[in-house]
């Protein structure tokens, strides 16, 4: 067993409204180890996406910690925490989410200069490198506008693999995709994983969540049975 | 290229219109401001460099007695940094035919050795042949007289021609144009044997060490009682204002005008600017929250949008300092026209596009940093989960509403104008008060006209004839017995204007006006007391000028005056509002019993029968027929009409900006209003989407918004309408300081014309500023407008 690169320890999370207390987590201790493939499944509200909101440090839990990689990221500044993201965990989102006013490798150039962790004289390879990766290396030059949905979710893959982080979390990827362009891009995961990258997936395809090497199963905030 | 330049660029063409609003506001912003810096830098130093360049008068000594003295050891005194001798006389001379006005004629005591209040030649002679005469070039403009030209001149009682040698310029003097006068230059010689006066009766003379009014009066104080210890006596001293233009009043009450127009078109431009960028923010929410989450940080956001302002800045800045330079040359120019000065500064210097340009890049990134801060500083997750505005309508509101007898498109607007209380304050405090200062402009335009008008009524007597030499009263009646369509004539001594002060006045320069007491032909408006009643005391009225002068006497107060070196025990009753110099109003019978024995006049005034133009201005004719056939020395003879012309003349340059700077803050303030519609509009596609989706037709969300427009403009209006008295009150106040002298005030005037084009023009630019919005609006197809984030 590999040692674990992320480990969650009694988070909840409550979100207040004028009328009523909702607790979103209820007292989730998740441990995942460095190259795993794991995919949180679950209803619609049972948590899924809070739960990767706390993995990924955009919203930070009512109680409890999580730790990345030995760091505590409740613990680091807004800002300390966008780069320390953008250098550990790439964020894949179920609309894709490029910047539409950059071409596709722009796209992936700019989230290089905001970390600055790849020497700005090899950036353009590793852009090329990363769209041959998940097989758009001809659309590098194309606004996002002009490829498909399949098309766009590579790209969001290729900019997530951008910094070369240990964490790949992806918020229902597959979501908005036929099932055919989904097939494909659960295979790039796959690829990333096997390649050593630990990939979170969010799920509610109990079909695509076999092809998982772990599925912890959210219901009404809390881990229902984590299974290998 | 940098990416997070490409996408600051790339940004910047999204939306191609509202980039263009952005750059437009800047634009009017700094064109505003640079406007009013260029033509500041220009004409503060220009008209006071012309002005210094005569090296102006401080001290004017009257005596017939000036051939005693040494003037080379007069020049000698410490006090004196230099004096010479400059003789003046007020004529007459012919503009066209049977057409006079004054004219000031100057004897000079040697042309090539001018060294005080020097003249500038400009064409035809530079030192006028004998017998001839220079004109100030200013006349040009109130008669078609020219080098070469000999017009007939009014020498007292007697005709002669005078011919016109060459074209000089005198910055020094009140605009000829203003003022209806003409300035002519003779050489000593000349000037004795055109006017028959003696020569060297008047010294002018610049002092050492003097920085004040005070001190000129202090020193000159010295200067009679040595020149008297000498034996020559001082008949009379004049100490011109110091070191000032006669018409830097202009200039200041423009510069201050243009100056507060200008920082509220900026302030608009600003205000236009953070809308704008609210606007760019609320579109770039998710966007940020995106670049947060592959690792951007605040301050790497940041540098995207202030590069995004910089750029915007740099293009507005490019488009606006040359604006500003030509537009602030060019009113420069108008206001030197205008004035009679010459524009010295041939170019600006580096220092003002420096900070102009400092300007266009600092002033975007100064006015929306604030809100860059708070849009960048949003978390991921609030970014990422944004939909546009909320509803903020509690239940209770609502339940008020629906009890209004309005539609339901008004309550929709209306409910959806509150969504956003601190945008919807903002856009209407700014088109509020865009109204306001357009309303002030309009009511401050009828104090001026009111004032005016105030002329008109005061004065109701058609034609006055003023005499530079006192006749007996006999005399001054006879020629004029048998004229056509004359009700009444009745003699004064003094009257309106300088001219009439320098005939006769205080020693302290307010000029005596000696009338009967009981006269209906002057009435008017009081700001404290009332007018002269019958009275054992010598009771005198005075107009704000010369209330200034004496120190805002109490109402009812004994005043000294000393008129003609005799002390005069006065109690004052009334204080009146007037355009004009320092006046002092007093019944004639008891000015005569002290100083006018022989009861002399040197006012004629007349009240013709038909006082329609036409008739008034044959009786004028009539008049001046007359008037050949004496020997009456007349300094001019003037109607009614065409003095509140020589008035509004005054006051039109500054009417005129008025109406146009606050017409162009009213524009901007406009734009404001659709910016803000514009945003309200943007942030809710989605929402548009959902109503098209639900059965909303166009033209229903088209009257939508056009509602919400005009809710905002109505309640723009009403409190732009409020905040315009008291602004009106306190421009008025502060107008009438610059024109008329200190805690002089105009009176506040309401405009109803005003009124009624603020509210057409507000309510047409709120419904042009929603409509516009709004049509766009609605070109959306619902299936994008559902899809837009």
């Amino acid at each position: 067993m590999n040692q674990p690169i992320l480990f969650l320890q009694g988070v909840s999370k409550e979100f207040k409204t004028k009328e009523r207390t909702f607790a979103a987590l209820k007292n989730v201790s998740l441990s995942v180890e460095k190259g795993e493939y794991l995919a949180i499944t679950g209803k619609s509200g049972s948590g899924k996406s809070t739960l990767l909101n706390m993995i990924t440090g955009i919203d930070h839990p009512t109680n409890g910690k999580v730790l990345v990689d030995g760091v505590t990221i409740g613990e680091l500044s807004e800002s300390k925490l966008a780069k320390w993201r953008g250098q550990h965990i790439g964020i894949v989102f179920q609309f894709f989410q490029l910047i539409p006013t950059l071409t596709i490798s722009e796209n992936i150039l700019l989230a290089m200069e905001f970390v600055n962790v790849i020497p700005a004289a090899e950036r353009r390879n590793r852009v090329t490198e990363l769209l041959t990766q998940v097989g758009i290396a001809e659309q590098a030059n194309k606004m996002p506008s002009a490829l498909s949905g399949g098309e766009q979710q590579r790209a969001a893959i290729a900019r997530a693999l951008a910094n070369n982080p240990e964490i790949i979390v992806a918020d229902e990827p597959t979501g908005n995709l036929d099932s055919k362009t989904a097939d494909s891009i659960n295979d790039i995961f796959s690829t990333l994983a096997q390649s050593g990258k630990t990939v979170i997936v969010v799920t509610h395809e109990k079909n695509t969540a076999l092809k998982y090497q772990r599925i912890v199963n959210l219901k009404d905030g809390e881990i229902e049975l984590p299974t290998l | 290229m940098n990416m997070k330049l490409k996408k600051t660029f790339s940004d910047l063409l999204i939306s191609p219109k509202r980039t263009l609003l952005v750059v437009f506001a800047l634009v009017l912003g700094i064109w505003g401001v640079g406007t009013v810096f260029v033509s500041n830098f220009i004409l503060t130093n220009d008209l006071n460099a012309n002005y210094q360049s005569t090296i102006p008068t401080q001290l004017i000594l009257h005596s017939d007695q000036f051939e005693k003295l040494d003037m080379k050891q007069f020049n000698n005194r410490p006090e004196v940094e230099m004096a010479e001798l400059r003789d003046f006389s007020l004529q007459r001379i012919e503009i066209y035919p049977n057409e006079w006005i004054p004219l000031w004629l100057f004897g000079v005591d040697n042309f090539e050795d001018m060294k005080i209040a020097r003249i500038f030649p400009e064409t035809g002679k530079k030192i006028p042949d004998a017998g001839t005469m220079l004109m100030e070039r200013d006349c040009k403009h109130v008669t078609s007289i020219d080098t070469g030209d000999s017009p007939r001149v009014r020498i007292g009682s007697k005709m002669t021609e005078l011919k016109v040698s060459g074209i000089c310029f005198d910055p020094a003097q009140a605009p000829a144009t203003q003022d209806a006068f003409i300035y002519a230059y003779t050489d000593k010689k000349s000037y004795s044997q055109i006017t028959g006066l003696p020569s060297n009766q008047r010294m002018i003379v610049r002092l050492n060490n003097v920085h004040s009014a005070d001190d000129v009066k202090r020193v000159s104080d010295v200067l009679v009682k040595d020149l008297n210890a000498q034996g020559i006596t001082i008949s009379s001293v004049e100490i011109p204002k110091f070191n000032e233009h006669p018409h830097q009043w202009q200039l200041n009450t423009l510069l201050f005008l243009i100056g507060t127009i200008g920082l509220l078109a900026f302030i608009m431009g600003a205000v236009l600017v953070s809308q704008l960028m609210r606007s760019v923010m609320a579109s770039q929410v998710r966007q940020i929250g995106i670049l947060k989450a592959i690792g951007g940080s605040q301050f790497q956001i940041f540098q995207i949008y202030i590069a995004m302002l910089l750029l915007m800045g740099l293009v507005a800045g490019i488009i606006a300092v040359p604006l500003s330079v030509l537009s602030g040359n060019a009113f420069s120019q108008f206001v030197a026209y205008k004035l009679n000065f010459n524009i010295l500064t041939t170019s600006i210097p580096a220092s003002v596009y420096a900070i102009l340009i400092a300007a266009s890049l600092l002033l975007p990134v100064v006015l929306s940093v604030g809100i860059l801060l708070k849009g960048t500083a949003i978390s991921v997750k609030e970014a990422l989960s944004d939909y546009g505005i909320s509803q903020n309508t509690s239940a209770g509101e609502y339940k008020t509403m629906k009890k209004l007898p309005v539609s339901n498109t008004f309550m929709l607007a209306a409910r959806n104008s509150v969504r956003n209380s601190g945008r919807l304050a903002v856009t209407i405090l700014a088109m509020a008060l865009g109204v306001a200062i357009f309303s002030t402009g309009f009511n401050v335009r009828q104090s001026l006209y009111n004032l005016l008008s105030n002329v008109k009524n005061e004065m109701r007597y058609d034609v006055q004839v003023v005499l530079s030499k006192q006749v007996s009263r006999e005399e001054a009646l006879r020629p004029f017995k048998s004229l056509d369509n004359m009700k009444l004539i009745q003699l004064w001594n003094g009257g309106r204007g300088e001219i009439q002060s320098k005939l006769l006045s205080t020693n302290k320069g307010a000029g005596i006006v000696a009338l009967p007491g009981n006269t209906e032909l002057l009435k008017m408006k009081f700001v404290k007391g009332s007018w002269i009643a019958a009275s054992s005391e010598i009771e005198i009225v005075m107009n704000q000028q010369g209330w200034d002068i004496y120190k805002q006497p109490a109402i009812g107060s004994e005043l000294m005056l000393t008129i003609e070196n005799k002390n005069i025990k006065t109690r004052l009753v009334g204080v009146t509002e007037q355009f004009e110099k320092a006046k002092v109003y007093m019944d004639i019978d008891k000015y005569d019993a002290i100083f006018n024995p022989n009861h002399l006049a040197n006012s004629i005034m007349f009240v013709a029968k038909t006082n329609d133009y036409e008739s008034v201005m044959t009786l004028k004719k009539n008049i001046e027929s007359s008037i050949e056939t004496t020997d009456f020395q007349v300094l001019y003879v003037m109607s009614q009409a065409e003095r509140v012309k020589i008035i509004y003349d005054h006051l039109n340059i500054i009417l005129m900006t008025i109406v146009f700077l606050s017409f162009l803050v009213l524009v901007v303030s406009a734009i404001g209003m659709a910016s803000a519609t514009g945003i309200n509009i943007m942030e809710r596609t989605r929402e548009i989407g959902v109503m098209r989706a639900i059965g909303a037709t166009p033209k229903k969300i088209y009257s939508l918004f056009v509602m919400e427009g005009t809710i905002t403009s109505v309640l723009s209006i009403a409190l732009g309408l409020i905040l315009s008295v008291p602004l009106s009150k306190l421009a008025a106040i502060f107008f009438g300081n610059l024109m008329l002298g200190k805690e002089a005030e105009l009176q506040y005037a309401f405009s109803p014309l005003g009124f009624a084009i603020t509210v057409v023009v507000t309510i047409l630019f709120g419904w042009l500023a929603s409509r516009i919005p709004a049509k766009t609006a609605i070109k959306v197809p619902t299936h994008k407008a559902l899809s837009y984030e």
